[in-house]
């Protein structure tokens, strides 16, 4: 136990149990999927037209935001190469599937399908539609583990959506609420404040929601206060989330042209400067 | 082996059952219930149980090597389910001659204690690495109790096969 703590030398072992002991796992959840199938085949019609009703009117508005979106997106990198601000750098996504949070009394994780054959890596953020789920903490072939935001000394680098104001979101243990930790008391936070990943950690892609904050407890004396917050993501609904492969360093290589709009990278919006404009 | 609830000596122990019987185990270990304080573990019941009645087949190393698998699967610290299960298989070893006289009942109290020592040794041990208890993870007496509840109807299943009548004579009545 020692050994596998302060060492991390025993991954060998793990992987080859590992590999024993994941056919036998997906043997063993064929009888809740087979049952999750069953039960969705016999939704009766009437839950179908409501859900088509309401995924309609969903899609409907997601268009009308994905309209507009492009526009401000274009308008955004313009002005951020008025202002010579770096570009906001892409990610790709890569869906992955929840197969079953293992039995763990300390801390909750979830285990997913995809691994580095995958193109998965070792800290990627895994997130569902609402907001971030957490972080692969263990990586093996074609499956990870995913360790979750309310971990144990897990943080974030968050923040405040509302005014921009940065902290970091710490999880306290399993059954816990999150931190917001390292905030002056005079700052400007509100219950029900949405948490965006900041960015600057280069782990998390910046501007998604991370958490809510639930409860404030400002004691002047020792100028801190205690902000409680839960996360937005719910782990249990979905089976279904997305693996978010960011790497910041890609907008330094990314191809000559930028696909949608065909304006050649060198003066593309936004593109990183290294030189002094007036040089040019 | 002599069965002390009957009184009648037990058929001899087939070595594919009680290997059959510990991948059964294992397999319902694997059953993706959630992550549930109270779900019992099937597998520390069943590998008990041998190491009780069997300990010349199940003993500690195998009850190492199945932790080991508990281990990877649970994505734990390797060794803590490794360590806790070869600990109590030790005990209950060194227990067996005293257990297996009693009624199943007696026994599951007698087992009480060493389910306790499964259930809340993660717990223990992540006191002592980080110093930090987790009051509420102590729910895992209720898996512990669970499992001492358990432990009849795993002495009725597991020693059905040796129960059998030797010479089975349709014409006799019972």
């Amino acid at each position: 136990m020692l050994i596998d703590y302060r060492f991390k030398t025993l991954n060998p072992i793990r992987n080859n149990v590992n590999w024993i002991l994941r056919p036998l796992e997906y043997i063993m959840m064929a009888p809740r999927n087979v049952f999750e199938a069953s039960s969705e085949y016999f939704t009766t019609r009437g839950t179908l037209d409501k859900e088509n009703q309401e995924m309609r009117v969903r899609q409907a508005e997601l268009s009308l935001l994905a309209n507009q979106s492009e526009y401000l997106l274009v308008e955004n990198q313009n002005l951020r190469q008025l202002m010579d601000l770096q570009k906001q750098v892409s990610f790709k996504t890569l869906p992955v599937e929840i197969l079953f949070n293992p039995p763990n009394p300390i801390s909750q994780r979830i285990v997913i399908n995809r691994g580095s054959n995958d193109g998965l890596k070792l800290g990627n953020p895994i997130a569902n539609d609402a907001g971030i789920l957490g972080q692969v903490v263990r990586i093996y072939d074609n499956s990870a583990e995913v360790s979750l935001l309310e971990d144990r000394d897990f943080a974030v680098p968050v923040q405040v959506a509302r005014n921009g104001l940065r902290a970091a979101v710490f999880g306290a243990g399993r059954g816990n609420p999150l931190e917001l930790r390292y905030l002056p008391v005079a700052s400007d936070l509100e219950v029900g404040d949405v948490l965006i990943t900041s960015g600057i950690d280069g782990v998390y892609p910046p501007g998604f929601a991370v958490a809510v904050i639930s409860r404030i407890e400002r004691s002047a004396d020792q100028n801190s206060s205690n902000v409680f917050c839960v996360p937005v993501a719910p782990v249990n609904r979905y089976r279904q989330a997305l693996a978010l492969l960011y790497d910041p360093q890609w907008d330094a290589k990314v191809s000559k042209t930028i696909p949608s709009s065909g304006i050649p990278a060198a003066n593309a919006p936004g593109r990183r400067q290294t030189r002094a404009r007036g040089m040019q | 082996m002599i069965d002390f609830q009957s009184g009648y000596i037990l058929r001899p122990v087939n070595p594919l059952f009680i290997y059959f019987s510990l991948f059964c185990a294992l397999l319902l270990n694997l059953i993706p219930i959630g992550n549930y304080g109270w779900v019992p573990d099937w597998l520390i019941i069943c590998i008990l149980f041998w190491n009780i009645h069997q300990h010349r087949y199940v003993g500690v190393i195998w009850a190492f090597l199945l932790g080991l698998m508990m281990d990877v699967h649970n994505s734990d610290l390797l060794g803590l389910h490794a360590f806790s299960y070869s600990l109590v298989a030790y005990i209950a070893i060194s227990w067996h001659r005293r257990i297996a006289a009693l009624t199943v009942l007696p026994q599951a109290l007698h087992l009480l204690p060493i389910f306790l020592l499964v259930s809340l040794f993660p717990v223990l041990m992540h006191w002592i690495l980080s110093g930090e208890l987790y009051w509420w993870a102590l729910t895992g007496a209720v898996q512990a109790a669970i499992e001492a509840l358990l432990w009849p109807m795993a002495t009725r299943l597991l020693l059905a096969p040796q129960r059998r009548a030797i010479d089975v004579d349709h014409n006799r009545p019972l």
